[in-house]
């Protein structure tokens, strides 16, 4: 690992032997040697311009001109010091509606079709944050990182604002107008060459619709692109049980987990559901001195691989073979002979995983990825099946997606000349259509293009007609969750544009007298509720977010015979390239969403792009490092990007990833990386072995978040071995100290973070992204080292390259109770408050960077530009209980001092305290594991206070006696023995 | 070869040198009296409204509460200010012809919101609660004045950080009883402290300097 990583003791070699004692002479002649080059290089990239750059006295000028000129900055008129000078009050003012004040509607966001209940946070009449629904049946309060995106997103200024007809622009009367007669031509026709492609469709009232037009038009045909989609697990369900199923886990009757490249903590509609109850079962197990125990195989490291606690990387291809080399272990009658030892890790894995699932008959779960072949996901079902685990640890039920006629029939049709009439709602086909579809050229045969979509993307470019879809945000819809409950959207805000839904194009294209989304969906429901009392019961829905008891009936299938194992295919083909979706920008659809784009990706933590991702051994013996360039080739397509090294990967594996090369999607995402869906192919998307692997031309920097990989032999991340001595201590709040502590008799606010439940998702972070007004800086900044974040998610390696171990660690502010940080500053603009809280006083701040430097986690950042600087319309999604802050200040987490004041003025007015868990961080509230703890430790019964008392509790770094008040919880892992 | 400088040369260097430092201490007070100043503070300034809206005739003579107009100034952070249905409860009955009210019954009959100039102006990084003081004894008209004596609207005090700062820094000076707390006419009794004192305990007001802290009002 040493090669890939900058190697700080060749550094100190080189030092010692310049002389013994180093002065600033000796350090330029290190400054200078190649050496010393090479280690800024890999360890601080962002400084190696500035080597490479001006000479020392030009550096020394510059920084004498911007001392100089530094204090302009407070001569600023951008951002007026006083309030706005004009009151606008309602003519009207809504009843149950407090100007200023918070007010939260139940409503669901979206990701591939698919609903996860959540809370929208309202402020006159913005929506400007997204909380979970605790009540919501299936997420249960949890968040993901698309569902906080999701309110940047209603505020993109590149959405489409208007009808366009031929590029020009138009308006929804002209189009009803023009349709009228083409569509009286198609029902004449029985709808013979109308076709309709849709993304992904839950919604029971959008399939309503459909249902029925397909009756009305009998030869209309209806198809599905998606890019993710859950094609593999309907069709792997469809040859193990004969039918098109949904897998449910149930992570809590499981005593041993086994993932064969499963993705359950990943990123997908699934995520906030199954994380939760996994860290639940994973808690509840823990209190009994038990591991959960988690086996992950998986050709590229996943989050889930990252959680496991026994992993072995291992090729796409061999999957296959080694999940039924597991049916076969477990159905084996005897005990397998326990003669040789296994000879590679991945057998080795093998056999401990087989030991542990026979262990287990009934309380065990074996469990694969969405982007897995429908092969494994079938023999997984027989294992499953094998174990007596169906009814028990998993269970069926029917496939929440509508099922539509394949997308490659739309292509055959298309190129056939057989569609006359194409509508595409909600999708992108000329982006994200496999690269075989050749989409774009096959549209010019089709005479009439309609396109709904909420930007004027590829697609929309290339249609007659664009029609600008509403934002869930502001729309009536509904859509099903993973568990099949009917989950209502209900519109936040006015439509910003003239919009329409999905529901409301089709009934303008269908219907004689349009109807609005609202009756569309209100009449549907009433027709299937059936009930004397509608009224009530359609309310309660609204206002709960969900139809109550509307999760789809649990089955139990019997599994078909598995079918026999397929002859090895042989090794010596070149390496297996993989296609996934990017885990920030998904698809693609999110690419112009500068909070997404500048999230780090959890594993890799770059920004602002995609990579190539291989391990450390295939760069090695390739001779690649971290953005070298290099092209996969196949047939007449090719890409070329950026490489990665990512320890933990397999071999011979490459990964690609989906989401970007997008040009019209909008300012923010325009031009960014490479497209990997030329590279795929209708008959395979998650794949593409056929393709070349080539060394490309030149290299370039990407941006990353994280330079160091390693802790460096310190213990940041703790591990606790189940049943061992207990790894935590409180030997960091013993220390005596000089500084003058303000011990306060009342509150004293503080954070505990259980890195066993952390799974690296990142929900945290955005979620204080738009909680906080924290800014986005760009690809630019990023790579300056000024990214913004308060919040950020480390992720270290430990172990060797080839099974490297992943871990993360949210590191906020710590809220030192000696800050160091406060003695740096010369004017006070960061100090203590009597509840602990680390203030930082924006409007005190002159922006020495001081405190920057005193701080040894760093977690405060500095406004270096003015980068709070926003379209108007992406204003309107701050929060107006915190500062927007203006170049030259320092910032950073503040425990969400805004909800702290909140709860402390709710409670004062009512002359109670503060309730437990009245106040919670926005991080906290966001993450799906309940990872966070936030509360008083001045209240002995609080879960924080709790939290901090077991025995895994450390402070990070708390050996400088900082007296952090945020703390963490170890990491579990198996006792060694069994490792 | 003469000197190359006079006697006086002397002279004009000490002159220089003390118009230079009193011309500093001079702008040093000029700047002090600015910041305090009507027009940098925009302290009893009348500004031009849509309608000559008089606090002294609703709230003096007629004695309409504060909290029909300002409903939610025990409730919510923000006062709350009137939406013009509030005007019209009273003004579709009386003064219906009132050249005076013509604005508003335009707002109302146009749906065209009423556009007032702020009086009482807060920097945008100070987060202040209405609520929070009023249920804690803190009187309107500590900080707004007599409004009942207001013709046209003005603001008696400048909301600099002092102002705020004395009372946080020893709010039972000007704690009222429940009673008093929309009393525009109230003035500290001669016994302030000591009811002051009893006050404090009775709101449960935070003595160990918690009001002081940065984090009360900004964010």
């Amino acid at each position: 690992m040493s090669s890939l990583r900058g190697d700080s003791g060749a550094l100190r070699r080189l030092l010692a032997a310049v002389g013994g004692r180093p002065s600033w002479r000796a350090l330029e002649q290190v400054a200078d040697s190649p050496e010393f080059g090479g280690y800024i290089q890999q360890s601080h990239p962002s400084l190696g311009p500035m080597l490479a750059g001006p000479s020392r006295r030009r550096v020394l000028q510059v920084m004498a001109a911007s001392l100089a000129l530094g204090g302009l900055a407070g001569c600023d008129k951008r951002q007026p010091s006083s309030g706005t000078s004009q009151i606008v009050p309602y003519v009207n003012q809504p009843t149950g509606l407090t100007p200023s004040e918070p007010l939260d509607y139940a409503s669901a966001t979206l990701l591939d079709g698919i609903a996860n209940g959540m809370l929208v946070t309202t402020i006159n009449g913005r929506p400007i944050k997204i909380e979970g629904n605790p009540q919501h049946p299936f997420s249960r309060g949890g968040t993901d990182v698309f569902s906080q995106a999701s309110v940047l997103g209603l505020y993109d200024p590149d959405r489409s604002q208007a009808v366009q007809h031929l590029s020009n622009p138009s308006d929804w009367d002209t189009l009803q107008a023009a349709m009228l007669n083409r569509f009286a031509a198609v029902r004449a026709q029985h709808g013979a060459g109308l076709r309709l492609l849709t993304g992904p469709v839950s919604s029971p009232t959008l399939l309503d619709q459909i249902a029925q037009l397909k009756q009305a038009l009998p030869q209309m045909h209806w198809h599905v692109l998606a890019p993710v989609g859950r094609d593999n697990i309907y069709a792997g369900a469809e040859q193990a049980f004969g039918k098109k199923l949904e897998t449910l886990w149930h992570f809590d009757k499981a005593e041993v987990i086994v993932s064969l490249d499963g993705d359950f903590l990943d990123s997908g509609p699934h995520q906030i559901a199954a994380s939760r109850t996994w860290v639940a079962a994973r808690r509840s197990r823990a209190v009994q001195g038990k591991l959960l125990a988690l086996h992950a195989v998986a050709p590229v490291p996943t989050l889930t691989y990252a959680k496991a606690d026994y992993h072995a990387p291992v090729a796409q291809r061999d999957l296959l073979p080694l999940a039924h080399a597991l049916l076969a272990d477990i159905t084996a009658e005897q005990e397998s002979q326990a003669g040789t030892p296994p000879a590679t890790p991945a057998a080795a894995w093998g056999a401990n995983a087989a030991a542990a699932l026979k262990a287990a008959h009934g309380t065990s779960l074996v469990v694969t990825g969405t982007h897995q072949s429908p092969e494994l996901h079938a023999v997984v079902h027989q294992i499953n099946a094998a174990l007596g685990n169906i009814g028990k640890t998993v269970t069926y039920i029917d496939p929440v997606l509508g099922q539509a006629e394949p997308f490659a029939d739309l292509v055959t049709a298309m190129g056939a000349g057989d569609v006359t009439t194409l509508i595409m709602l909600d999708t992108n086909p000329v982006y994200a259509a496999p690269g075989d579809a050749q989409f774009g050229t096959l549209l010019q045969k089709v005479s009439l293009k309609l396109h709904a979509g909420s930007h004027i993307d590829e697609t929309g470019a290339r249609s007659d007609w664009h029609l600008p879809l509403s934002h869930p945000l502001e729309s009536w819809a509904d859509a099903r969750s993973l568990d099949g409950t009917a989950t209502i959207i209900q519109p936040t805000i006015e439509r910003l544009y003239d919009s329409r839904t999905a529901t409301e194009i089709l009934s303008i294209l269908f219907e004689p007298q349009p109807r609005s989304a609202f009756t569309i969906m209100r009449d549907y429901w009433q027709k299937q509720m059936q009930t004397a009392d509608f009224e009530t019961v359609w309310r309660q829905a609204v206002q709960a977010g969900f139809v109550d008891r509307s999760a789809f009936p649990p089955q139990t299938p019997t599994a078909k015979p598995a079918q026999p194992a397929p002859s090895a295919s042989d090794s010596a083909t070149p390496p297996e390239i993989l296609i996934r979706p990017d885990p920030t920008v998904w698809d693609g659809s999110l690419g112009n969403n500068a909070w997404l784009q500048e999230l780090p990706k959890p594993m890799l933590k770059t920004v602002w792009e995609n990579v190539v991702t291989v391990s450390p051994a295939f760069a090695a013996r390739q001779n690649l490092k971290n953005g070298d360039m290099v092209t996969i080739e196949l047939g007449s397509d090719a890409v070329s990007g950026p490489i990665w090294v990512l320890p933990g990967q397999n071999d011979e594996t490459v990964m690609l990833q989906l989401g970007y090369g997008r040009n019209s999607v909008g300012a923010v995402g325009d031009g960014l990386g490479y497209n990997a869906y030329a590279l795929r192919r209708l008959a395979g998307l998650w794949q593409a072995d056929a393709a070349k692997f080539q060394r490309g031309h030149g290299s370039r920097t990407i941006a990353t978040t994280q330079q160091l990989d390693t802790q460096e032999g310190h213990d940041y991340i703790r591990l606790q071995e189940i049943g061992a001595q207990p790894v935590g201590d409180t030997a960091a709040y013993t220390q005596p100290t000089l500084y003058d502590r303000n011990d306060s008799d009342g509150r004293a606010w503080g954070m505990v973070i259980d890195l066993d439940a952390c799974t690296g998702c990142n929900a945290c972070v955005v979620a204080c992204q738009a909680e906080n007004n924290v800014p986005v800086v760009g690809r630019d900044q990023v790579l300056a080292g000024r990214d913004m974040h308060w919040l950020r998610v480390d992720r270290y390696y430990t172990g060797p390259d080839e099974s490297a171990d992943a871990r993360f660690m949210p590191v906020p502010c710590m809220h030192c109770e000696t800050a160091p940080c406060e003695l740096g500053c010369p004017v006070e603009a960061t100090l203590h408050d009597k509840e602990g809280l680390n203030l930082m006083v924006y409007n005190r701040c002159v922006g020495t960077r001081a405190c920057s430097a005193y701080c040894p986690y760093k977690v405060r950042h500095f406004n270096f530009l003015h980068y709070s600087e926003a379209p108007a319309v992406v204003q309107e999604q701050r929060n107006p209980s915190v500062t927007v802050r203006a170049r030259g200040v320092m910032e950073k987490c503040t425990y969400c001092v805004q909800r702290i004041v909140a709860g402390r003025i709710a409670a004062d007015k009512e002359d109670r305290s503060i309730r437990d868990g009245e106040v919670v961080t926005a991080c906290a509230s966001a993450c799906p594991t309940q990872a966070i703890f936030f509360g008083d430790l001045a209240d002995k019964g609080s879960a924080v206070t709790k939290a901090r008392q077991d025995s895994r509790n450390y402070a990070l770094l708390g050996e400088l006696n900082t007296r952090p008040r945020t703390t963490y919880l170890a990491a579990l892992t198996p006792t060694k023995e069994k490792a | 070869m003469s000197q190359l400088f006079q006697p006086r040369a002397d002279a004009i260097f000490r002159f220089v040198l003390w118009t230079a430092f009193l011309g500093a201490v001079v702008a040093l007070f000029v700047a002090e009296g600015l910041s305090h100043s009507s027009y940098l503070t925009g302290r009893n300034i009348i500004q031009p409204q849509p309608t000559e809206f008089s606090h002294q005739h609703h709230a003096g003579e007629l004695g309409i509460d504060c909290r029909y107009c300002h409903t939610t100034v025990q409730t919510a952070a923000s006062a709350g200010m009137p939406p013009t249905h509030t005007c019209m409860t009273c003004h579709s009955q009386i003064w219906t012809n009132a050249r005076m009210l013509a604005p508003v019954r335009d707002s109302y009959a146009n749906n065209t919101p009423l556009v007032w100039q702020r009086v009482g102006r807060l920097p945008e990084y100070v987060y202040f609660n209405h609520s929070v003081h009023v249920d804690n004894g803190i009187g309107c008209s500590s900080c707004h004045g007599d409004m009942t004596r207001m013709q046209m609207t003005w603001q008696p005090h400048a909301f600099s950080m002092d102002f705020c700062l004395s009372c946080h820094q020893a709010p039972q000076n000007y704690l009222r009883p429940q009673s008093k707390v929309f009393d525009m006419q109230w003035q500290p009794p001669a016994n302030q402290q000591e009811i002051g004192d009893k006050l404090l305990k009775q709101y449960h007001i935070n003595t160990s300097g918690l009001l002081s802290d940065c984090s009360t009002c900004h964010r």
